[in-house]
């Protein structure tokens, strides 16, 4: 599903004129099989995010293929990944990043009026995700007015609105309390197993990176292959 | 996205910062408003000064004064030819004695101007009576609708330089027999007195500060008096009447090819259209500084947005919005703001416009004190025709988009990794 290899990234450091380049990904290969959670841990600064944001496509590595369903997205331009970005992915953010001034149910509606569905046919989806993952109670409430869990299971079904089959977590857990984190983990797991959604989850935590089938280690740039948790 | 989603989006937008946008929108208004009130006063005065022009003078009539070529005087066989010219329906000639006309009725007398017209030319060229009938033998004549009040008494006379306001010849001037005295300029040479009666009364002038008290008498007295008087050169008004209004400028050029001296209304509103072409250029341009430094306000407010709007941009952009898109729906925010504020400009535009024109000419008639033959006069202070509405519209909403251009290319270009490390 997902072929990383031999991904190499450096960031400029200091004074513009007089900046060294720090590298932070060194040649970095990984495979994400369908239907697989894979996690990727590290400490912050370890260069975790950077992963992330290059298989997202919202920055370009220096060196090295990323490969989605078989499509090189390295070489899109902005407008193409964007598109591929609508088409193959989802979003799970630490800070949830939902719209302030939008419902739960536009929040979730977003995607679908960015891919230009007809109104009857996104609100029929919309309404119907809601109740599976038990939001239509407050579909009407504005992200400020709904509890951290309520937010993240908005940003979720966001997430899920356009059927991608991937989704990309970004320590999905970090804003939530224990309990709350439990809950989204399961809903992770369960959409795993229900939809045979892949998902590559970027965490520090190790409690979050047991949900994954595999885990990998990020550090100094360079992936270790983790302890094989869970079978498919 | 769908249109009508992209004009949700932006209606949503625009509602959650009521106070800015509605300030911003103010200023277009205001920008907007003011070129159309400035340049309308262009407009408005135009349409005075050539209304004025056009309600002052027959519009079909032009004046043939003279050749070009030489000082001879412009001969029947000449006026002839002007009158076979495509739409041309008369071309009449009008001559004045060298002498001073004196109209006698009774104990009565007047002095009165005498204009040796040919009859059937001036009928097709319009000639309208008010009483009485065109003249049927050589003695009898018309005359002006202010002739009998020209015909006074010794005493009334007295009363008149005295100042005072007469009636003069009261009675039904139709019909009666005058006696006319022509005295020439040129000494040595004895008056003459004629008998004409009077068949009709010419219509009363368009306008209430004409007076009209000539006498109208058949061109073939011309070389009567020049025998008995030997007068000089009469002096010739030689007219040529178009059947409409837009052939008035085919004829001029004719004539003025022809080598004669012309003029006419088209003449005269062509050198006014150019005066006032250029003023209502200069007052749109004056006016369009104005939709600029609101146009500032504009791009502000776009910067703002922009600004206040990054993390939900990189929100967008994370989600597979295209660049296009966000560019997009940024534009129409400006053009919006534009279009909102330009439509309640031309609306606010034509309530001013309609207020102006109705007080300034009561405050102006006011204070000039009501003189005599203001009512007459139509002053237009603000014009807004269709045409000056699409100008301002079409400036005051492309500066909209222009200055929302850069902001908006600016959303395109934000970073989604450090969009979406923004806080809340």
């Amino acid at each position: 599903m997902i072929k990383i290899q031999g991904l190499q990234h450096t960031f400029a450091i200091g004074k513009k004129g007089k900046e060294r380049r720090v590298p932070v990904l060194k040649g970095v290969t990984l495979n994400v099989e369908k239907g697989e959670i894979v996690a990727i841990l590290g400490k912050s600064g370890s260069g975790k995010s950077t992963l992330l944001n290059i298989l997202a496509g919202f920055m370009a590595p220096e060196s090295g293929s990323v490969k989605v369903g078989g499509n090189e997205t390295t070489t899109l331009n902005e407008a193409q990944m964007a598109n591929f970005r609508l088409e193959s992915f989802g979003f799970i953010f630490q800070n949830f990043q939902l719209m302030p001034g939008l419902t739960a149910f536009e929040n979730v509606e977003l995607p679908l009026k960015i891919k230009g569905m007809a109104e009857h046919e996104r609100r029929k989806k919309v309404q119907r995700l809601l109740e599976e993952v038990g939001l239509v109670a407050v579909a009407d409430h504005y992200p400020n007015e709904l509890s951290g869990g309520q937010q993240q299971r908005v940003s979720i079904a966001r997430a899920l609105i356009t059927d991608p089959p991937i989704l990309l977590a970004d320590e999905p857990t970090g804003s939530l309390d224990s309990e709350t984190e439990g809950d989204i983990l399961k809903l992770i797991r369960s959409l795993n197993q229900s939809l045979g959604l892949t998902f590559v989850i970027i965490t520090h935590d190790e409690e979050v990176a047991n949900v994954a089938h595999r885990q990998y280690r990020l550090h100094d740039g360079e992936l270790v292959k983790g302890e094989k948790r869970h079978a498919i | 996205m769908r249109f009508n989603d992209q004009f949700d989006f932006i209606r949503q937008h625009m509602k959650r910062n009521k106070l800015r946008v509605a300030t911003t929108i103010l200023a277009a208004m205001m920008g907007c408003a003011f070129l159309i009130i400035l340049a309308s006063v262009g407009f408005g005065l135009h349409k005075t000064i050539t209304d004025g022009v056009l309600d002052n003078q027959l519009v079909t009539e032009i004046q043939v004064p003279g050749k070009e070529t030489s000082d001879e005087k412009i001969t029947d066989e000449e006026i002839q030819a002007m009158r076979e010219i495509d739409h041309v329906i008369a071309g009449v000639k009008r001559s004045s004695p060298d002498a001073e006309a004196v109209a006698m009725l009774d104990e009565r007398k007047g002095y009165v101007p005498a204009v040796l017209v040919d009859f059937e030319e001036e009928q097709k060229a319009g000639l309208a009576l008010s009483q009485g009938e065109m003249p049927k033998s050589e003695n009898e004549v018309l005359v002006g609708y202010h002739f009998a009040k020209q015909l006074l008494t010794e005493e009334e006379q007295k009363k008149v330089d005295e100042g005072e306001e007469v009636k003069g010849f009261t009675d039904n001037v139709v019909g009666q027999t005058f006696k006319l005295e022509l005295s020439p300029y040129k000494e040595g040479v004895e008056p003459a007195t004629w008998e004409f009666t009077v068949s009709g009364i010419m219509d009363e002038p368009a306008k209430d500060w004409i007076v009209n008290s000539k006498i109208y008498i058949d061109d073939s007295f011309g070389p009567e008096f020049n025998n008995k008087l030997a007068l000089g050169e009469s002096y010739n008004e030689i007219l040529v009447y178009a059947d409409d209004l837009q052939n008035v400028g085919t004829i001029t050029k004719t004539l003025k090819d022809e080598g004669y001296y012309v003029y006419s209304v088209t003449e005269e509103l062509d050198s006014m259209d150019m005066f006032f072409t250029a003023l209502k250029a200069g007052l749109i341009f004056v006016g369009t500084i104005a939709v600029l430094i609101a146009s500032i306000g504009i791009f502000n407010t776009m910067t703002m947005a922009v600004t206040e709007r990054t993390r939900e941009i990189g929100v967008m952009k994370a989600i597979g919005a295209q660049p296009k898109l966000i560019q997009k729906l940024f534009l129409m925010e400006s053009a919006a703001i534009g279009i909102i504020g330009t439509v309640l400009a031309v609306i606010s535009s034509y309530g001013i416009s309609f207020l102006a024109n109705w007080l300034v000419p009561i405050i102006i008639k006011s204070s000039l004190g009501g003189e005599e033959g203001m009512d007459d006069v139509t002053l237009l202070i603000s014009v807004i025709p269709w045409q000056l509405v699409v100008i301002a519209s079409v400036i005051s909403i492309g500066v909209a988009m222009v200055s929302g251009w850069r902001p908006a290319r600016k959303a395109t270009k934000i970073d989604v990794i450090q969009a979406l490390r923004q806080e809340l």
